[in-house]
């Protein structure tokens, strides 16, 4: 009734998964390219972000 | 709906990356300026240092111990421009490197922690969804706290924060040992604490310690250009402003997913 709309408007199990994983990805994937990447690019840009992140680093 | 529990990650992860900039502005940078001063001449330089906006002759001078050709060129440009010469085009990977898009280096530190912060709320979205287990504001700061655990706290047992310079192992054989460390801390710490069963928070220690105990890869020569008293300075000062970002993260998210997730 009118209580369960009020509280929230809640994922299927189905689609909560698909978030999920469309999220895992795409974020390992920018997590991939500002901290990990083995571009010379990428790591001068990113230089002192992956150093106070800690990322293995040079 | 699935669009929205994205935009909510993604709108977190973005606003932790500028309170992460100024943080790290605030503590740890200067840190990582000062120790680029001892920094040996073996290795490249991060190209345009010294381009952020009002230090340039300061940090012209903090490149001097650099002998590359290119670091010297680049000390001269640098001393004339207050904006960096990127000289490698944007997805050529050229050895000398160089900020993309010709930015400052405070800009490419800017972009990246925006990256950052965006790919670490949608990995913390994505956990929580894929769990089943809701972020909210009452909880948001325990589940960034556990987030910081599991991406910086328990790796930093085996592979402590770094200052340039510092004497580490082969970059590939640490970042196997790190990506290792942080997915089998992740699913450790969910066990341990999102689980009721005494046997699954066990599971959850063991896969905690396992890379511990099988340790991180060490540098054959410890040996240091860098003062010790700044890297001590710089591990606690990482730590703890990685600490603020992942609770800052955790908590925004929280508000994001009742503002925007739910907001439908």
């Amino acid at each position: 009734m009118a209580v369960s709309t009020t509280s929230s408007v809640t994922l299927s199990a189905n689609d909560r998964l698909v978030a999920g994983v469309l999220a895992l990805l795409l974020g390992a994937f920018l997590v991939f390219g500002a901290g990990l990447a083995n571009s010379a690019v990428l790591h001068d840009t990113a230089h002192d972000t992956r150093h106070s992140y800690g990322f293995p680093c040079h | 709906m699935i669009v929205r529990y994205l935009l909510a990650a993604l709108v977190a992860g973005l606003f932790s990356g500028v309170l992460m900039t100024a943080a790290q502005e605030a503590r740890v940078v200067p840190l990582i300026l000062h120790a680029e001063e001892f920094e040996g001449g073996d290795e490249a330089a991060p190209a345009a240092e010294g381009t952020t906006p009002g230090t340039g002759t300061e940090g012209a001078a903090q490149t001097q111990d650099h002998s590359s050709l290119g670091a010297v060129i680049l000390d001269v440009v640098s001393a004339l421009s207050p904006v960096s010469v990127a000289y490698a085009h944007e997805g050529e990977d050229h050895e000398e490197g160089g900020i993309m898009f010709g930015m400052s280096r405070f800009s490419g530190t800017l972009l990246a922690n925006l990256v950052t912060g965006a790919g670490f709320g949608l990995l913390l979205a994505g956990f929580s969804l894929v769990s089943g287990h809701p972020i909210t504001v009452a909880n948001g700061a325990l589940w960034g706290a556990a987030g910081w655990l599991a991406v910086h706290m328990l790796p930093a047992i085996g592979l402590p924060p770094e200052l340039p310079g510092f004497p580490a192992a082969d970059l590939g054989d640490r970042q196997v040992w790190w990506i290792a460390t942080v997915i089998l801390s992740a699913a450790g710490l969910y066990l341990l604490f999102l689980k009721q069963n005494i046997v699954a928070k066990v599971i959850g220690i063991v896969l905690i310690a396992a890379p511990q105990v099988y340790g991180a890869p060490q540098p054959g020569d410890i040996s240091s250009n860098v003062p010790a008293v700044l890297g001590a300075e710089f591990a606690v000062a990482a730590l703890a402003t990685t600490l603020f970002f992942w609770i800052v993260l955790g908590l925004s998210l929280g508000f994001a997913n009742e503002k925007i997730a739910k907001a439908a």
